[in-house]
């Protein structure tokens, strides 16, 4: 008897029990003979594998999952490894030029960024030095972070110090301190190139590299064609004043005069732009900015193992969102089968009800 | 209904033949579809249908799921319910099913258990088939039924309750 049962109808009802199973209800022959006659099923071998349907459910959410996840890690280990060649390629040639120096073709400006692509900014790397043998005008710009306003006032203080320290002096200084936002300061240095390095160095010690930027510009072309120039200009004029000593017409005179006083104009124009040029050479530009702001963060650069996981981590992602997107799309069909096979489950059973119910 | 579960831990794991099966269940499966629709030629002829829907599904017999007269049971119940559902639609076809087949085949039973079997309703006599006379046990037979063991325990109890007092009635 079953534990639901709270009655034992072999005892309670034995009688009519007993006479229930007393009617004949044997098959009669016919049908027995029509039973018979359909013999032995014939056992088709088929490759198709029966599973218990609730195997399958349970193993089909597994099985998607785990080919989801290798396929993940195959996209993840082809993206890593197509990834990483072409970075090394762009970065070697930036590294190479620096190491060199690059500053032995003419007036081509040799532009070097040895810190913007930098994975950890906070420490200084080695700046270019300056040719001795040659003149150059070496520019560099430096971003320091620095803790706080105080802080900033003190190291703007120190930056100054630097310069006049190394023989150089202050261009111009601009601060902005105030509350709410962060301080910066702007200052514009003149150092001797022979001490740039060294400045560069002192200066990036003064807090946090966030960006370096160092720009060498050869100028013994242009000091050259300079001298050249004022060369023929101080020869024309000799050559003009040698004429004007001797006996000539009022009209030549005059053109003489005139073309004299134009090589002389162009003579200390031509000397001024070469005193330029040489102050250019002797003194680098710096350019300093001190600030409090947060530097942006940095990702850090990965491994291949690391860019691995990050692109089957990206590709786990993608499925997700396109299999969230299916399923929102797909959830109303969803819910109106549920509807459905509940729905007619429902009828299917009222309507065996009735059925039975007819007496 | 195609599917079914048992919870009787002894079923034999191995396969038999349909034959062997058909032979041994014939009794039973004709004996439930004879008390479920109380026409001794209906039920030869569901019986039949019965067993060459067996023989047509036979590959889909796992012994370990249930026996092999729980699936009869089960395949006899669904037949049954196709011919009670065509009977109901030609019934209201032709307005005559009443006079034509609402009978108990009386010389099945004697007088007073004809009578008295007339009075449950089909639902009632399957119940009391696959119970007492099939004696499949309770959980087996609420899953043939598709209903819970409690409402299947309910049905049983209150169908031999009736059926005693019209037996007791008929003998008075």
């Amino acid at each position: 008897m079953a534990a639901t049962e709270t009655f034992d109808f072999e005892r309670d009802y034995a009688e009519l029990v007993r006479e229930l199973r007393a009617v004949p209800a044997a098959a009669p022959e016919r049908l027995r003979a029509r039973v018979r006659d359909l013999g032995e099923p014939q056992t088709r071998r088929s490759l198709r594998l029966h599973w218990p349907r609730r195997s399958v459910l349970l193993l089909a959410p597994v099985c998607a999952l785990s080919l989801v996840l290798a396929v993940a890690i195959v996209a993840g280990v082809v993206s890593s490894s197509r990834h990483s060649s072409p970075e090394r390629a762009a970065v070697a040639p930036a590294h190479a030029q620096a190491a060199t120096g690059g500053t032995s073709s003419a007036n081509k400006p040799a532009t070097l960024t040895p810190f913007a692509p930098s994975a950890t900014p906070d420490r200084a790397t080695p700046v270019p030095p300056p040719n001795a043998n040659r003149l150059q005008n070496y520019q560099a710009s430096l971003v320091l972070r620095v803790h706080g306003p105080d802080e900033l006032g003190r190291r703007t203080a120190s930056a100054m110090q630097i310069a006049r320290s190394l023989g150089g002096y202050v261009a111009s200084v601009d601060q902005t301190s105030s509350s709410g936002s962060p301080g910066r300061a702007d200052l514009v240095l003149r150092v001797p190139v022979a001490e740039v390095q060294s400045a560069l160095i002192r200066l990036s010690a003064l807090g946090t590299v966030l960006d370096q930027h160092v720009s060498i510009r050869d100028l013994d072309a242009l000091v050259s064609a300079q001298r050249r120039r004022i060369l023929q200009l101080r020869v024309e004029i000799a050559r003009i004043t040698t004429a004007l000593q001797q006996s000539m017409p009022i009209a030549d005179r005059l053109r003489l005069e005139f073309q004299l006083d134009a090589a002389r104009r162009d003579l200390r124009a031509a000397t001024g732009a070469n005193a330029s040029t040489l102050r250019k050479a002797a003194l680098s530009r710096i350019e300093l900015t001190l600030t409090t702001q947060r530097a942006a963060v940095v990702t850090p650069t990965r491994g291949r193992v690391g860019r691995a996981v990050h692109g089957a981590i990206r590709f786990l992602a993608a499925a997700g969102a396109i299999a969230l997107a299916a399923l929102i799309v797909i959830s109303p069909l969803l819910v109106l089968a549920t509807i459905w096979v509940l729905g007619s489950r429902a009828w299917r059973r009222r309507e065996e009800r009735r059925l039975l119910a007819a007496s | 209904m195609s599917t079914f579960t048992t919870t009787a831990p002894s079923v034999p794991a191995s396969r038999p033949t349909f034959a062997s099966v058909a032979e041994r269940e014939l009794d039973a499966v004709h004996r439930y579809l004879l008390f479920l629709t109380g026409n001794r030629a209906i039920a030869e002829d569901l019986t039949g249908d019965t067993f060459e829907k067996a023989f047509r599904s036979w590959r889909r017999f796992d012994p370990r799921r249930g026996t092999a007269r729980t699936w009869l049971c089960t395949i006899a119940r669904s037949v049954a319910l196709d011919h009670f559902r065509a009977e109901d639609r030609r019934r209201r076809r032709e307005e005559r099913f009443a006079q034509e087949t609402r009978d108990v085949d009386e010389s099945v039973w004697g007088d007073t258990l004809a009578a008295a079997l007339d009075s449950l309703s089909p639902a009632e006599r399957e119940v009391v088939a696959l119970r007492v006379l099939l004696e499949l046990d309770g959980p087996t037979t609420a899953r043939v039924l598709g209903i819970s063991r409690t409402a299947c325990s309910t049905r049983l109890s209150r169908a031999l309750k009736r059926l005693e007092e019209r037996m007791g009635d008929g003998r008075d």
